[in-house]
């Protein structure tokens, strides 16, 4: 993965990167003319994707870009949140909704983020840390 | 305004305003996690001192609700039942409820209203 392909890119280190990100991910998919629904989608999957950084890894990086989709069909945004932390044990587990290992949460973030986009792909590893890709396509007009 | 009162003004995250016994908080600013936990707070300060007995959230500018701050809302609505005081929120965008609900996240404790005149009606009736 090269940083320089990406549009976008945010270091969550800080609580109030997460609001920050889920700022910049709305503005770029507003200007991507994304609809209003999609725009909403794609922040809030920015938001828990942030979250997830700040209270699991302590700090990581989130990539935003515009994939082209060719000449008849409409681009794409791909999101992709990385982090060198503890890595999630059992995966299956942690995407499928309702699992939590913090105090005061639903555990819906991973779910939802599933729900929300068009694909979803995600990497882990304990001692390592995780890799999160999804990718939203707006509807061809 | 005597002094005490003075003082939790100024740790006020959002303004409030007193509508009959119910106690009214437009959301006008980004809610990061630090703000929601202090507007918890806040919001479970007043009905003590306040002796508000129905709280009405205006999220109509609130435009990312994630999994996170539908977790302290409802959390906020838990306490303040305890407290004998209803939850109700109102204005909420339809593309938040739409990602709310897609996302299976459900507002446990809370009631929804579509307008601040609901949101009285409601709270009116269950007095
Ligand atoms: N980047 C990460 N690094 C390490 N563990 C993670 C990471 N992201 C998620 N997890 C683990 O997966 C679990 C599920 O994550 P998910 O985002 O779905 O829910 P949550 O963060 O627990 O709660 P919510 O997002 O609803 O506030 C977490 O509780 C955590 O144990
Ligand atoms: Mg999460």
């Amino acid at each position: 993965m090269n940083p320089q392909d990406y549009d976008i890119v945010l270091k969550i280190k800080d609580e109030s990167d997460i609001a920050v990100s889920r700022q910049m991910a709305k503005n770029f998919a507003q200007k991507m003319d994304f609809s209003l629904a999609d725009v909403t989608k794609i922040a809030t999957a920015v938001s828990e994707l942030a979250r997830n950084i700040y209270r699991y890894a302590k700090e990581g990086y989130i990539y935003i870009r515009k994939k082209e989709g060719g000449s008849e069909k409409a681009p794409a945004i791909e999101i992709l949140a990385c982090d060198r932390g503890p890595g999630i044990e059992n995966v299956e587990l942690a995407i499928s909704g309702g699992y939590t290992t913090s105090e005061r949460s639903l555990g819906l973030g991973l779910a939802g983020i599933r729900r929300l986009m068009d694909s979803f792909h995600i990497e882990s590893e304990v001692g390592k840390g995780t890799v999160v890709i999804v990718e939203k396509r707006r509807r061809v007009f | 305004m005597d002094k005490k009162e003075g003082a939790t003004m100024k740790n006020k995250v959002v303004p409030t305003i007193k509508l009959y016994d119910y106690l009214l908080v437009p959301i006008q600013i980004e809610l990061d996690d630090n703000t929601v936990e202090r507007l918890q707070m806040q919001i479970l300060h007043e009905i003590h001192e306040k002796e508000v007995r129905g709280i009405i959230i205006d999220v109509s500018m609130v435009d990312v609700i994630d999994s996170y701050i539908s977790f302290v809302l409802s959390e906020t609505a838990g306490m303040a039942k305890a407290m004998g005081c209803y939850v109700v929120i109102c204005g909420i965008q339809p593309q938040v409820a739409l990602t709310l609900s897609q996302m299976g996240i459900k507002l446990k404790d809370i009631i929804t209203a579509q307008s601040l005149e609901d949101a009285i009606n409601i709270l009116d009736k269950l007095e």
